[in-house]
């Protein structure tokens, strides 16, 4: 028998797309909760466009690879939520339901007549987490974000680059991973205090509001010092501290010197190990284990201060010893002597060459019917009780329209047809995937 | 404390009544500070003098004390503060009698340490079988890699996100790859245990048990770059670093664009360039007589614009940016549907209007100091039960009294011998 899970007869209507959103309720899937999520293929935003489908397969509604990882563990419901028969059929399934999610513009779920109120009033104790840009209020609710905009007006992209340079950002729309993250935790947050109160409510989530609480140091800084980020040395690339530059937290950790990436062998793109050395104790080991070479013996190396000062010729040395081996070598070297090192690891990396990822079962295989079988991504936790896991393939569109309509909500295989004849759940005049001609049998 | 607008500001958080027992170094406190300011009771627990993370600047002006770190201050609001040397038979057997106590224990020691001090989970749980214990450490409690040091940087190594950052070559030649900043690292971790922690105690709120959770912030950070894992299972990519932008199998074009005050704009324009948005931007362009030639009826024809992308975002859309300061570009855009931002360093967000309506910014007490200092407030607005920072970070051992004394009854002379032997 398998184990129970975390979140067992919890069901979540999803009417999330694109990132953000179903990046947040594949965990509450991991967990165990029913997701039925709510598409309607003329408008869909998450499957296509795609680039991650595979080199042999065409590219259509269900052969994305990106949004199989980002929806495993759900089931997909295609329904015409602005027909009235559409919305009808979505108010029976929220009235069965315990949270809604959804990542829409602030006012589209109130326009569809689907505001919080009419919510409380299908299910007193729905939980209902809106995952907007700005969030449902302040004047600036209309505007909208993709990650990169709310990474920007947020002050995460300049957090990240070379002094003197424009900033580097953030390679990819961290505010998608993070604002889903907060929209599980605000929806586990909220169904928590359901469980214990009785009383769901409306979380009002904000992608671009929940990255500023992500600059916490740098903000405190200019609260209580005055002390901007616009300056000399900030951002400070991969450093702790740029040399020549007053000497100031970064707001990355200690202040320290090697900290820093360095080249490794044979000089590829992603050939690459940081090191750091917290203490006078480290950078002796680092000596160590570089070979205790003539030019790390000089008293300018034997401070931290000193280190920070010279640091551009710290590195250089430091460089030339890395670029002798390969970077997990590097890695290996240090960490058996006590030295903080770890190569930079590209996708291929992670899912191939690492030791820990592969040892913790991080990328296990999974069948998907129009994909086939596929690595997808695990859960970073352990529950020792309540195991997260993937069970389910991502949804091909539509696929579950009928396990929900008729077992779930009670319509009728009469009604179901009829429900795809008259476009509440299938386009009338859009050419129908083989498993909807089945479900229509 | 300053109140949401709208929100019954009376209200309890969505967890009063959850007892936390937070054991975490800088790796870890920001997880407590999620449960504390959601209502959650989190008796952090330090080492006698203090968790060496209040070492960590910035100071208060620039003044190095353990009181005065303001990024100890930030990340752990709302918690209460005790000492605790647990290394001593007194201190395991107190931490013991609270443990009992405690609704959640959230611990970062190296693996195993708690386990050599008797004080592991299965021991734990035997007084209180509701308990749930989550430990976060660097890289879970198995495994090749879980004795190695770790830092902010070596995570954004090996998890992924220096691969995908930095700069186009045009831009910055061979340059490395670059972490972002601001300790990111320890915030993925602390996303992913906040999870785990509430999935925990939803099936507990049924079910009535707790259970042990193994969280690895290595492994939350290979989960953090957005679709490289998926380029590379489904298609053997490795992705390209790109300045300001997203990682790519191949070129792509440009969306950062320098200001008139010297500021960034991240416009994203390329990819969606069609008639319509065509008719768009020269709307938005014409707000400074900058459209060009976009009226041109040949931009109806979707091969024209393709030819002439580089014309439009590198010469007209950059040419109207530069002839602006970044927040008139961010707004003007904005106002017209065009999703695009000002790149703002923090201080800029203090001036946010949007953010001072949603009640954003909280007014911290600091007494000891006779200060308040402003703080960064929530992530979303709880309607029925309001975010809150309840207090300022704990002063060292600044609840000893109250808890040891108040709550687990130990008589004041018993705390005073515990002190006078560094126990507290």
């Amino acid at each position: 028998m398998s184990p129970p899970r975390a979140l067992d007869n919890i069901r979540v209507v999803d009417f999330s797309w694109v990132r953000a959103g179903p990046w947040a309720t594949r965990w509450l899937g991991a967990f165990g909760a029913e997701i039925v999520k709510i598409e309607w293929p003329e408008n869909e935003r998450g499957r296509l466009p795609s680039t991650t489908t595979p080199q042999h397969l065409e590219t259509n509604l269900n052969t994305s690879g990106n949004f199989n990882d980002t929806n495993v563990n759900k089931k997909s419901l295609s329904l015409n939520v602005r027909s009235a028969k559409g919305l009808e059929i979505v108010k029976r399934l929220i009235a069965l339901s315990d949270i809604v999610i959804e990542n829409f513009s602030s006012r589209v779920l109130r326009n569809w007549g689907l505001g919080y109120e009419e919510l409380r009033r299908i299910k007193p104790d729905i939980v209902y987490v809106s995952m907007s840009g700005y969030g449902h209020t302040g004047r600036h609710h209309h505007y909208t974000t993709f990650g990169p905009v709310a990474q920007a007006v947020s002050g995460l992209t300049h957090l990240s680059g070379l002094p003197d340079q424009p900033p580097a950002g953030w390679g990819w729309s961290y505010m998608d991973d993070t604002g889903g993250m907060y929209g599980a935790m605000c929806a586990l947050t909220g169904l928590y205090h359901r469980n214990m109160t009785g009383e769901g409510q409306h979380i009002d989530l904000s992608q671009m509001v929940a990255s500023v609480p992500l600059l916490g140091s740098a903000l405190m800084d200019f609260a209580a010092n005055g002390r901007g980020s616009r300056r000399a040395g900030f951002p400070p690339g991969n450093r702790a501290h740029w040399p020549g530059t007053p000497l100031l937290s970064n707001y990355r950790g200690p202040t320290v010197a090697p900290h820093n990436a360095y080249r490794t062998d044979p000089g590829g793109y992603n050939d690459w190990c940081v090191i750091v050395c917290h203490s006078d104790e480290e950078w002796r080991r680092l000596v160590a284990v570089m070979g205790a070479p003539a030019w790390a013996a000089a008293a300018k190396f034997a401070t931290v201060t000193g280190r920070l000062q010279h640091q551009e010729e710290l590195d250089e040395e430091i460089e030339a010893w890395t670029m002798t081996m390969g970077k997990y070598e590097v890695t290996g070297r240090c960490q058996s002597a006590g030295v903080r090192a770890l190569p930079v690891q590209s996708a291929e990396d992670r899912v191939e060459h690492d030791p820990q990822l592969r040892h913790r079962e991080m990328y296990v295989d999974l069948d998907h019917p129009a994909l086939g079988q596929h690595k997808v991504q695990n859960a970073p936790f352990k529950l020792s009780e309540t195991p997260a896991s993937n069970h389910l393939p991502s949804p091909l569109i539509g696929q579950h329209t009928r396990e929900i309509v008729e077992g779930l909500l009670g319509y009728s295989r009469d009604e179901l047809r009829a429900g795809f004849a008259d476009g509440t759940f299938w386009p009338a005049k859009r050419p129908r995937f083989d498993y909807m001609e089945e479900m229509l049998q | 404390m300053s109140d949401t607008p709208g929100i019954d500001s009376s209200r309890p958080g969505p967890l009063t009544g959850l007892r936390v027992l937070e054991l975490a170094n800088e790796t870890g406190q920001f997880c407590g500070k999620l449960l504390g300011d959601l209502g959650a009771d989190v008796v952090k627990i330090e080492p006698p003098g203090g968790e060496p993370c209040r070492r960590l600047g910035p100071f208060l002006d620039d003044t190095p004390h353990p009181e005065r770190s303001l990024s100890f201050w930030y990340y752990n609001t709302s918690k209460r503060g005790i000492t605790l040397d647990i290394e001593t038979a007194d201190g395991k057997r107190l931490i013991a009698r609270l443990a009992a106590t405690a609704d959640v224990i959230l611990e970062t020691f190296r693996p195993g340490y708690l386990t050599s001090l008797g004080l592991d989970y299965e021991t734990l749980r035997q007084e209180n079988p509701g308990l749930v214990m989550c430990s976060l450490t660097p890289f879970g409690q198995t495994g090749p890699w879980r004795d190695y040091l770790a830092s902010d940087l070596l995570h954004m190594a090996a998890g992924g996100e220096m691969a995908s950052s930095g700069y186009d070559a045009t831009d910055v030649p061979d340059a490395p790859p670059i972490a972002p900043g601001g300790g990111n690292a320890w915030h993925m971790g602390c996303h992913f245990a906040y999870m785990a922690i509430m999935a925990a105690l939803v099936h507990r709120s049924v079910a009535g048990s707790g259970q042990y959770i193994d969280a690895s912030i290595h492994e939350a950070c290979a989960l953090t770059t957005e679709a490289a894992i998926a380029n590379y299972i489904y298609r053997g990519e490795v992705l390209q670093r790109h300045t300001g932008r997203h990682h790519a199998a191949g070129p792509s074009p440009r969306t950062q664009f320098r200001a008139r005050d010297g500021n960034y704009v991240c416009a994203l324009v390329g990819g969606r360039l069609n008639p319509k948005y065509i008719a768009e931007l020269a709307d938005l362009l014409d707000t400074s007589d900058m459209a060009g030639d976009l009226r041109d009826p040949k931009y109806q024809d979707p091969a024209v614009i393709a030819a002439n992308t580089s014309h439009i975002i590198d010469g007209l859309v950059a040419d109207f940016i530069a002839s602006l300061p970044a927040e008139e570009v961010y707004h003007r855009a904005q106002e017209r549907g065009f999703t695009w931002g000002a790149v703002r360093p923090a201080e800029a967000l203090f001036d946010d209007a949007h953010l001072h309506d949603r009640g954003f910014w909280k007014e911290v007490a600091h007494p000891e100091l006779g200060r308040s200092f402003t703080y960064p407030g929530e992530a979303a607005i709880f309607n029925g039960s309001p975010w809150r920072i309840s207090r300022r970070a704990p002063l060292i051992g600044e609840h000893n009294t109250d808890i040891f004394c108040g709550e687990l009854g130990l008589p004041r002379e018993e705390l005073t011998v515990l002190a006078e032997n560094r126990v507290v």
